[in-house]
């Protein structure tokens, strides 16, 4: 019996090496080969670099912009999310806490609208971004990301909003707190756990998004990381070594990200989808 | 207590922020969307009109919309499939793993953290060089195809490319529904005489329900809207035979035609198609969670 046991813990272990490698497969090639100059990587795309050639990155991050589109892509994810962790937050509390009728049916309103898929609204929502005059705009696209993602936040912090006791709230009342320093002094406290979950899973979304931006940022001072590699495949699309030092280049910050907060985003992508 | 009417104000006020980027970015657009289907709204002139019905009556003698619902739903049929049976055949071996748990879950998660633009042009790296390569120095002659440029072979690769960033992801939240499994359970029916399978079978996998719900759910929802993976791929070739909806709907919209009237026409039907079939796997998995 014990025999069989480690049998079975040595083949799986083995099992679950062969498809980690397969998993990390296309960046590991991907890596290997964007050290290598063009003729090298034509005439052998499995063997490391004889030599490390740097000359493929200073390339791209100059081609791609690379630094004002890390840039961008910063400040539009961070933006986005302290959006929709605000807004949602202030109104998942407010809403659990009000019985009335309007507050029943806003919060239906959100839960229902998390059906409508983004591809059947992107046109009419293209319109609204012209007639507002935020087409290029870094902050008007935070802003339709906190619109088009809140219904699923509002929906984790009215869960748990439920949970917590409502004395704390009415002690603070009490005491001569109006609400909104209640919100910030006593509940916004208490939803921290929340309130990470909810900005790490739409930090990946953000991230990672493609579509939206692509319609709404044209102006290439104002490309996120995907975006400007997207342009980049499109004008190298056969000099593999220019595209994969960029894909490595794009990749890298989400790479980093997940390394350094990898339990927080398990218990995000987990918790996030208990809850909804 | 409060009057209703001032509870009211003070929740409209609270939600206010919410409520208004919600109403212009996602009311507004969803609800004239269903007028502008009905239009012949175009991006060369200002002027358009309302033309009823016509823009869905055109669409049911366009064959390359058909032909991309069809290909979307197979896509969303083969990669539901797929990628559940294989999230969760790794996220039990994972979990049954003694040493490296955390090591493996972390790489097997790390594809879905990478945009699904950035990880389809590294495949096409594999699919451009990396087969051939090894179809003229290994000898295998089976990975010697055109791995995007056929028809049978590009909806191969666009299946296994999404599934390789999505099984992850669902892998996290099978293990999360493992972990919920209480052990005295499956001691219990250890002691009863039930062997891995059908411990498996018969206390697991009820108890895990929860699980490949939002599993089930989420996989039906994003794939629907495919996009990503097929346009950095394929970008729906060869010709347009692994278009999505999605990006047929892209395609109409932001390439060449500049049909936003048609377009919106389009997309109205994908919304309902995607809303008929969350209506019928949320009445089916609730009844199956009434009979447990």
């Amino acid at each position: 019996m014990r025999g069989s046991r480690k049998h079975y813990q040595i083949f799986i272990t083995l099992l679950l090496i062969i498809i980690g490698l397969f998993t990390s497969f296309p960046l590991i090639l991907a890596f290997i080969n964007s050290f290598k100059s063009n003729g090298e990587l034509l005439s052998n795309v499995l063997s490391l670099p004889s030599k490390l050639y740097f000359d493929n990155y200073i390339r791209s991050l100059e081609k791609m912009s690379y630094f004002r589109s890390l840039g961008n892509t910063v400040f539009l994810a961070v933006l986005a999310v302290f959006f929709m962790a605000l807004f949602s937050s202030l109104a998942g509390w407010k809403m659990c806490r009000t019985k009335t009728r309007l507050s029943k049916f806003l919060f239906a309103m959100f839960v229902f609208s998390m059906l409508i898929p983004f591809s059947s609204i992107m046109i009419p929502l293209y319109k609204v971004v012209l007639a507002l005059g935020i087409k290029n705009s870094l902050i008007g696209l935070a802003l339709i990301y906190a619109g088009l993602g809140e219904s699923m936040a509002i929906f984790i912090y009215y869960g748990f909003v439920k949970g917590i006791p409502v004395e704390m709230e009415e002690a603070a009342a009490i005491d001569g707190c109006n609400s909104i320093q209640t919100f910030f002094l006593v509940v916004f406290p208490m939803l921290k756990a929340t309130t990470a979950t909810v900005c790490i899973t739409n930090m990946l979304w953000v991230w990672n998004d493609f579509l939206l931006p692509l319609i709404i940022i044209s102006d290439n001072k104002k490309y996120t990381l995907l975006l400007s590699t997207n342009t980049l495949f499109g004008q190298y699309s056969s000099d593999w070594t220019a595209i994969l030092s960029a894909l490595i280049l794009a990749a890298l910050p989400a790479i980093l990200l997940y390394v350094i907060f990898q339990k927080n985003i398990m218990k995000g992508i987990a918790d996030g989808a208990v809850k909804g | 207590m409060q009057s209703k009417r001032k509870q009211n104000f003070s929740l409209i006020m609270f939600a206010l922020p919410a409520l208004v980027v919600y109403a212009v970015f996602k009311l507004y657009p969803a609800v004239t969307g269903i007028f502008y289907s009905m239009t012949n709204w175009n991006g060369l002139s200002k002027e358009y009109d309302f033309i009823g019905l016509k823009n869905f009556r055109e669409m049911l003698s366009d064959d390359y919309f058909w032909q991309s619902v069809i290909f979307t739903i197979k896509y969303v049929v083969v990669l539901l499939v797929i990628a559940n049976v294989m999230a969760l055949v790794l996220a039990v071996t994972v979990e049954s793993v003694k040493k490296g748990k955390g090591f493996f879950r972390t790489i097997f998660c790390l594809p879905n953290m990478i945009s699904m633009i950035i990880g389809g042009y590294m495949w096409r790296f594999i699919f451009y060089k990396v087969l051939y390569y090894m179809a003229d120095n290994w000898g295998w002659k089976f990975l010697d195809q055109s791995w995007v440029g056929d028809t049978r072979y590009a909806f191969l690769s666009i299946i296994i490319v999404a599934s390789w960033g999505c099984v992850g992801y669902l892998m996290i939240i099978y293990m999360a529904g493992l972990q919920g499994v209480p052990t005295h359970l499956l001691e219990a029916a250890e002691l009863d005489g039930a062997n891995g399978w059908k411990k498996f079978w018969n206390v697991t996998f009820p108890l895990i329900q929860p699980a490949l719900t939002v599993c089930l759910f989420w996989t039906l929802n994003s794939s629907f809207q495919v996009f990503d993976v097929i346009y950095s791929l394929t970008g729906g070739g060869p010709g347009r035979a692994t278009q999505s909806v999605a990006v047929n709907i892209y395609e109409e919209a932001f390439r060449g035609n500049i049909r936003y009237g048609y377009a919106t026409a389009k997309s109205t039907v994908l919304f309902l198609i995607i809303l008929i079939i969350t209506a019928i796997q949320l009445k089916t998995t609730q009844s199956k969670e009434e009979e447990l």
